[in-house]
């Protein structure tokens, strides 16, 4: 609840109309709750070890962002006793994550982990998890029409408004609290994105009178982002920042940024990458990353789907905690979000 | 087991080639491996096995269609377009009017897509590669639009039971339906003029076009028929999961193509297998299933699935080659 009251606390100060958006709620309008609540005692915990059970890691794909759940997860189940015996990559295919769920179901798996690739229609998806007396967790989101502590044990994620308000914060940071801002936000119904994309621009409009939105533009597909971020530079050369919903169209941004010789507009973006970081280290466009803490989502869907074992109900949306990676912070962001160390690269270029 | 215009002419002797049966081979090897490395994993239950046999439906049935369109000498890459727009017009059709409109759209836009590669081949004499990449994007971009992305749920019960998760007498429609398209398939391919003059037009045109065969109307028929099958692709899975989305499909093409190649169909005509293509999408199947429950990581996964096909492949080309 920490967090909860100091973010409500933040946002009524800041601004009354930021009191009723300011707070990240789940897919289904769930109240957060931090990460750190979920408990499990010490008997507990020996109680689950008795158990002998297994798990499998059902991933939507795999990236940097999902090795790192990944490993929360499977350290969090090695600590628990529970035995990691499948791990598969849907590919963002909701029909190749069917055929996955349906394959490690013939382990008979105590616990699957996974992250539904289309919320909207993954209730066919994992009902046979379901109907197998599997316990289910989740992270971002939750198949539509399941129900929590029936259906699944818990949703795991970033605290969503919190990401995109240091995004905002970062921001204002690096111009002084001023400039011209360029704005490219994820154009599908994603509360993730959505959440993120809303608290950054909400943040600004509120507390930075001096920083204005001059040009925004929705991004559905990230294949297309160097295109939109061309044609945005285009019509607005002299850009002081830009907020990307995510780092990997954020790269295509610095791509045109760099073709136009562009070294001036600073990038703000989500989620850690290497190439973002090594640009960021080197003092290019990038000038920060908020980054969540990817490894404790794994962490904590692993300690939630445990506890259901016992019969114990996990809150039905968790978050965890997230913070801004900038040229000074890289190495420690690096551990803190990804609980690995940065890339060589990386550490050498932020020397 | 395969139609084969140049062996029987050139070679008939050579008819049983132990190359042909590469296919079943591997497959037999692969599943005799992962039966004794993973006899205490549920991959024997029946239940495992169903399942492989119900997750390769779709990809199946496309190879299917592309045994027809690679023995004609040409070349399908907009099955997975298909798939995904046929999938997407059929939920919306369902939902609007239900059942019978809803299945006649699926099938409908794919006969249309497959007719309109066809067309484009067949008269206007642009090569198949290049029309069906043009078109793979087109149509993806038409599914992407169809619903401004969203996926849009499968709710009628008739639709999903006869496409997806029904039984009959016991049998899974997946299943039927994947029996009812290799039995067709089959016949027509290896029993009918049409599967002789697809053969006769895939290895060597000019010749077919001599002895009176008409090669234009062969090659739309192939890539029209190629289009209907991804269609009823497309309904399989709107029907398996439930709903239907721009995705559907996308990440097939590689599969259909790699499980008709190992089934021993050339990717320059004139040689195809039905059989040898479900068995090679079975094969793939099994390798995806299998590979996950040895509990290897997603990359390990990754790289010995395409060590294998590799292998797959390069054992049963060998044969054209030399």
């Amino acid at each position: 609840m920490r967090t909860l009251v100091a973010l409500l606390t933040a946002s009524i100060l800041a601004a009354p109309a930021l009191a009723v958006e300011g707070i990240t709620t789940g897919p289904n309008g769930e109240t957060a709750t931090p990460a750190a609540d979920l408990i499990l005692s010490p008997d507990e915990v020996a109680t689950i070890r008795q158990g002998h059970h297994t798990a499998a890691l059902a991933w939507h794909e795999m990236s940097e962002y999902t090795r790192a759940v990944d490993r929360g997860a499977r350290d969090a189940f090695a600590d628990l006793g529970i035995e990691v015996v499948a791990q598969t990559d849907a590919g963002f295919d909701a029909a190749r994550q069917k055929a996955d769920v349906e394959t490690v179901l013939a382990k008979h798996p105590s616990i699957i982990l996974s992250l539904p690739v289309d919320p909207a229609t993954a209730a066919p998806v994992f009902q046979p998890a379901v109907d197998a007396g599997v316990k289910l967790a989740f992270v971002d989101n939750s198949p539509a029409g399941f129900v929590h502590g029936r259906d699944y044990a818990a949703v795991v994620s970033d605290d969503l408004f919190q990401m995109g308000k240091k995004a905002a914060d970062a921001m204002a940071a690096v111009l002084g609290g001023k400039g011209k801002l360029g704005y490219i936000y994820h154009d599908a119904d994603f509360y993730v994105t959505n959440q993120r994309d809303g608290a950054f621009k909400a943040t600004i409009e509120a507390d930075f009178p001096d920083m204005e939105i001059v040009a925004e533009q929705g991004m559905a597909d990230p294949a297309r982002s160097e295109e939109i971020a061309q044609a945005l530079l285009t019509q607005n050369p002299d850009l002081d920042g830009i907020y990307v919903t995510w780092a990997e169209p954020a790269l295509s941004v610095l791509a045109a940024l760099k073709a136009a010789g562009n070294s001036h507009t600073k990038i703000v973006t989500l989620d850690l990458n290497e190439p973002a970081a090594l640009d960021m280290a080197t003092g290019g466009n990038f000038a920060a990353i908020v980054a969540d803490e990817a490894y404790d989502i794994g962490q904590t869907a692993a300690r939630a789907s445990a506890a259901a074992l016992l019969g114990k109900a996990a809150p039905p949306f968790l978050v965890v905690d997230s913070l801004a990676v900038t040229r000074d912070n890289i190495a420690e962001g690096w551990q803190r979000s990804l609980h690995t160390d940065a890339p060589v690269s990386v550490l050498e270029a932020a020397k | 087991m395969s139609g084969t215009v140049q062996d029987t002419r050139r070679n008939p002797a050579r008819r049983i080639d132990w190359q042909q049966h590469v296919v079943y081979l591997g497959f037999l090897a692969i599943f005799v491996f992962f039966a004794v490395v993973l006899r205490d994993t549920g991959f024997l239950t029946v239940r495992n096995l169903s399942n492989i046999v119900l997750q390769t439906a779709p990809v199946t049935i496309m190879a299917i269609g592309l045994v027809f369109v690679l023995s004609a000498g040409e070349i399908d890459l907009s099955v997975g377009s298909t798939v995904a727009v046929s999938a997407l017009s059929a939920a919306v059709a369902l939902n609007g009017w239900g059942l019978v409109p809803g299945v006649l759209a699926g099938l409908g836009a794919g006969l249309l897509i497959g007719a309109f590669n066809g067309a484009l081949v067949a008269w206007l004499r642009l090569p198949s590669f290049l029309v069906t990449l043009a078109t793979m994007g087109l149509f993806a971009g038409v599914a992407r639009s169809l619903t401004d992305l969203r996926s849009i749920p499968v709710t009628n019960g008739a639709f999903t039971g006869f496409f997806g998760s029904g039984t009959l007498f016991g049998i899974p429609s997946l299943v039927l339906w994947t029996v009812a398209a290799v039995a067709f398939g089959h016949l027509a391919f290896r029993e009918t003029r049409f599967g002789a003059h697809v053969l006769a037009t895939g290895d060597n045109p000019r010749a077919a076009l001599v002895s009176g065969i008409r090669v234009p109307r062969v090659r739309l028929a192939v890539l029209t028929l190629s289009g209907g099958l991804a269609g009823l692709a497309g309904l399989l899975y709107a029907g398996r999961l439930q709903a239907a989305k721009y995705t559907l499909g996308e990440t097939d093409l590689m599969t259909v193509i790699a499980a008709t190649i190992v089934g021993g169909t050339l990717l320059n005509g004139g040689k195809g297998s039905i059989v040898g293509a479900l068995v090679g999408s079975l094969m793939m199947g099994m390798l995806n299933n299998g590979l996950i429950l040895m509990g290897l990581s997603v990359s390990d996964q990754m790289i010995v699935r395409g060590f294998i096909i590799l292998v797959a492949v390069a054992l049963s080309l060998r044969e054209k080659a030399s």
